[in-house]
């Protein structure tokens, strides 16, 4: 087969069609690329994409913060951190030294009546929310060099802890079942609004991504039936919007999500990343189960690049990629993101070897 | 209600999550007494708050922390089994302050230096209140320093490590260094989802679990067993 684009590869992949090689993506820790560029490996400000030939570019065009004008109120800073409120009303405290998800330090909603009081009003479809110009230069950057564009966001379950933080989700499942579908389905409709302008001014993405982190170790955050009657009905709404307009949808998630496959691929999911193996999450199983109907991207344990050993990483590419790329659904891509104990060496070893191992003859 | 009978009672509340009387949940027990009401009425009948804890709020907890193991329940009904523990346990506080109640030791918990998660801290935290511990929680970015400034205010305390990140789990090493330098015999637990057996080894930790059960396990074996 001749060598496909980008675009061309990965529409073929999350149809499981025929290509010339698997995909190739990746997400990297802030620290990586700083450790990468003090070394000489890049430049700043230099294009990824580019210089690793990646056949996806991604864009997050929205803001879905209640106040999605205002920027976050410094609440106390030391040497190392920032306490912050946020447009949600959230208090969060975040490293400044390295890059790390935020603690949740305090939430202005804790339940329906702080949800209705102090989010749900404010979710309107403003034209403000959108980054235009972004969404526009990087669609057109995409276009230009061949690579498959994805309008990027979070999912309608990624959405509540930033207004709530999990626990008072969690807890809100077990006592107040209507809360949570109401926010599932308020965020479901503001997505799809803001998509809709967005998409009827600028043209429409390749495809959608959907980050959802809807699991732990070993364990998802909810049973499947709770997934079923509360989350599912606003991935339905969201996919069958994509679906509407010809998209793929890829849904990333965190920890250990098997138990909510099939209940996510009801809804629309084409393509499940990142696949944790260190939570659980086991690729050849997956590929076994749902193959079939679904492609996948990462599910390789990035611990076997920590210690730069070639050999390590050619055991889990050759265990896995050949078996994989079987129904031409596959992506090469870590189990989460490349930290900086991984030499700029090693993740260059892991691309070439994978896509060796992952060619079609 | 007999002895037994109520501390049944209570221990089938926290597995159910029924914290009070006016809790709505869970909704097929709308109305009926709680873990704060039974715990109330077994201590004003006399019971010994020792068989209260025991008997009614851990093995309630015991039954929630097994099927939590098993993905037989999970996180939200695991939070509300923990919500209705702590109903019972205020009411056994004055127990527990003038020794008539007794927890099994003392654990020190804390999300390791660099690291900002604390769900699955909690999570363990948690259980381990819900099993008789008392836990002193140092909350998420913890240096090494501070979980040993505790250790040295708890004697025998047992100490457990979270991390959430392969980035920051490293930062395990330097605190349990620390505490095998100052204090060699104290318990090291450790957890967290890069963690492995291995990784616990390697870095001379006590024990890991990919489950809070699992601690739970090995702190019974290990400690209140001998």
């Amino acid at each position: 087969m001749t060598a496909m684009t980008g675009q061309e590869r990965m529409r073929n992949i999350l149809a499981r069609k025929p290509v010339d090689r698997i995909g190739l993506y990746e997400h990297f820790w802030a620290d990586t690329l700083s450790r990468w560029t003090r070394e000489g490996h890049l430049t700043p400000g230099m294009s990824l994409e580019d210089h690793f030939g990646f056949d996806l570019q991604m864009m997050w065009a929205f803001n879905t913060a209640a106040r999605h004008d205002m920027a976050p109120e410094i609440i106390e800073e030391t040497e190392e951190t920032v306490l912050t409120r946020d447009g949600n009303g959230a208090v969060l405290r975040r490293h400044k030294q390295h890059d790390t998800t935020p603690e949740h330090v305090d939430f202005l909603v804790k339940d329906r009546a702080g949800w209705e009081e102090h989010i749900k009003p404010f979710l309107t479809a403003d034209r403000a929310r959108i980054n235009f110009d972004g969404y526009r230069s990087a669609r057109r950057e995409a276009a230009e060099k061949n690579r498959f564009f994805v309008w990027a966001g979070s999912g309608v379950f990624e959405l509540m802890p930033p207004v709530c933080g999990h626990e008072h989700m969690l807890v809100g499942m077990a006592t107040d079942p209507d809360w949570v579908k109401d926010m599932v389905n308020t965020y479901a409709r503001l997505t799809i609004d803001l998509m809709e302008i967005l998409f009827s001014e600028e043209g429409l993405p390749d495809g959608l991504w959907f980050y959802e982190d809807m699991g732990f170790k070993n364990r998802p955050f909810m049973s499947p039936a709770m997934y079923r009657e509360m989350i599912q009905p606003g991935h339905f709404a969201t996919m069958r919007y994509a679906k509407s307009k010809g998209l793929p949808v890829i849904v990333h998630s965190c920890g250990y999500v098997a138990p909510l496959v099939p209940g996510l691929i009801e809804a629309g999911m084409d393509c499940l990343q990142v696949i944790e193996v260190k939570a659980g999450m086991d690729l050849l199983q997956l590929y076994r189960d749902f193959g079939d109907r679904l492609s996948f991207m990462g599910g390789l344990d990035v611990r076997v690049l920590y210690n730069n050993d070639k050999s390590a990483i050619d055991r889990e590419l050759t265990e896995k990629i050949p078996i994989v790329k079987g129904n031409y659904g596959y992506a090469l891509h870590s189990d989460h993101s490349i930290p900086d104990q991984v030499s700029y060496e090693s993740y260059r070893y892991f691309v070439e070897r994978g896509l060796e191992l992952g060619t079609y003859s | 209600m007999s002895d037994m009978e109520i501390v049944d009672r209570i221990a089938m509340c926290v597995e159910r999550g029924k914290v009070d009387k006016n809790a709505p949940y869970p909704p097929d027990m709308k109305g009926l007494d709680g873990v704060k009401e039974l715990t109330a009425q077994a201590l004003a009948g006399g019971m010994d708050p020792n068989i209260v804890l025991t008997c009614g709020l851990m093995a309630g907890m015991s039954v929630v922390g097994k099927k939590f193991s098993k993905n037989e329940v999970f996180v939200p009904d695991l939070l509300m089994a923990a919500k209705a523990m702590n109903a019972g346990m205020e009411q056994l506080k004055p127990a527990f302050d003038s020794g008539a109640a007794k927890h099994k030791g003392t654990f020190i918990i804390g999300t390791v230096q660099g690291d900002l998660h604390d769900i699955g801290k909690n999570l363990v935290r948690m259980m381990l209140e819900g099993a008789g511990w008392k836990v002193i929680d140092l909350g998420v970015d913890t240096p090494p320093e501070k979980f040993l400034a505790e250790l040295e205010k708890n004697p025998g305390a047992v100490v457990g490590l979270s991390a959430l990140l392969t980035t920051t789990m490293v930062n395990m090493d330097k605190t349990v260094k620390l505490i095998r330098e100052k204090v060699p015999a104290t318990i090291v637990c450790v957890g967290g989802a890069p963690l492995t057996q291995e990784f616990c080894d390697k870095i001379g930790a006590d024990a890991y679990a990919p489950d809070p059960q699992g601690i739970i396990e090995y702190l019974d074996e290990k400690i209140c067993n001998n």
